[in-house]
């Protein structure tokens, strides 16, 4: 469970033993969190990076009208934003999913650690960008496909993240959310997310049951859903080609 | 538009058979004072969680775009789209 962290990043760049070992190091202190539980509210000051070991935690803002919307999910490896204690206050709420496995990391930490390993330096400024490049997708999701493809390319991300730190199997994953929540996340009604997931089931793609999700046909699903992984920037895994990346000057820690 | 000093917006429910991709069929046109306003479709996929109420599936002019709940009823349905059809 530990190693979600170092699974992640090492899906960008190959990290030494040293620095395998000082990351060990920041995730000493775990600690457990019950489903739909908030891990830092909008307006709180961050103190801590958080990162999700274990489980489904999301990103959300509440509208006036009690509608909620989740911007983002966090999954095992994922930092809930490495930089966010630059700013003075959170501008949205962070809460789980399903049970997570969470830890709270100190910004002195952060600051240790990435000065004295460039490549947790670089591989921690990956993060930032895919995270970024994870939003900028999720605006063309939402504004630029169909309900049935919006859910698919939500699948076929997921499979490919969690595949990233070893969380699937036979192309199966714990799948903890509620159709609520998905329909908090794809900004569709709960009716249209049942009848999406009916459809998607119907055209034999994917099978839930028991939160376990199984994509029953992997290349029919992205091809459904036109679902390019580029932006996920995944490097070291089945779905990328690794490329050199050594930046010039710098040296490896 | 809809409200003209006391007189109350005239509402009919006029049943119509909707497509949605699914066995949610049954329907009914909203029309608010001769103009459609919205359509309403009865839940009878047996996977919904309220099976036999009455969804808000799609709103014109102020109601575009609105959530609403599920309604137990179509008077239920009647009473929330003739609140959200009032001007702010």
């Amino acid at each position: 469970m530990q190693q979600a962290l170092t699974r992640k990043l090492e899906s960008f760049e190959p990290l030494s033993e040293q620095a395998r070992w000082a990351l060990n190091g920041l995730t000493l202190k775990v600690r457990q969190v019950g489903a739909r539980q908030d891990l830092i509210q909008e307006g709180d000051k961050p103190d801590n990076v958080l990162l999700i070991l274990d489980g489904f935690a999301c990103r959300y803002k509440m509208l006036p009208d009690g509608q909620r919307q989740i911007m983002a999910l966090l999954v095992p490896g994922d930092f809930c934003d490495l930089n966010v204690f630059i700013l003075d206050e959170m501008d949205h709420s962070i809460g789980t999913i399903s049970t997570c496995q969470v830890v709270d990391i100190p910004r002195r930490a952060i600051d240790e650690i990435t000065a004295h390993h460039t490549s947790i330096a670089r591989a921690f400024w990956w993060c930032s960008l895919v995270d970024g490049a994870v939003l900028r997708e999720w605006l063309v999701n939402m504004g630029g496909r169909a309900p049935g493809q919006r859910i698919a390319h939500l699948l076929c991300e997921l499979l490919m993240r969690l595949e990233a730190v070893g969380r699937v199997t036979d192309n199966s994953y714990a799948f903890p959310m509620t159709q609520t929540e998905i329909a908090e996340t794809m900004g569709l009604s709960d009716v249209h997310v049942n009848r999406t997931l009916r459809e998607l089931r119907a055209l034999g793609l994917i099978h839930l049951k028991g939160r376990v999700l199984t994509i029953l046909d992997v290349e029919r699903l992205k091809a459904f859903c036109s679902f390019a992984p580029n932006y996920l920037h995944l490097r070291n895994t089945r779905w990328g080609e690794r490329r050199d990346l050594s930046w010039p000057g710098t040296a490896e820690a | 538009m809809f409200e003209q000093g006391n007189v109350e917006t005239l509402i009919v429910l006029q049943p119509i058979a909707v497509d949605t991709d699914s066995p949610d069929r049954e329907g009914r046109l909203v029309i608010a004072n001769g103009l459609l306003v919205a359509v309403l479709v009865r839940l009878a996929e047996p996977e919904h969680d309220n099976v036999g109420s009455w969804f808000f599936e799609v709103g014109f002019g102020r109601l575009q775009g609105k959530k609403a709940p599920t309604f137990l009823s179509l008077e239920d349905a009647t009473r929330w789209l003739r609140r959200h059809l009032k001007p702010a």
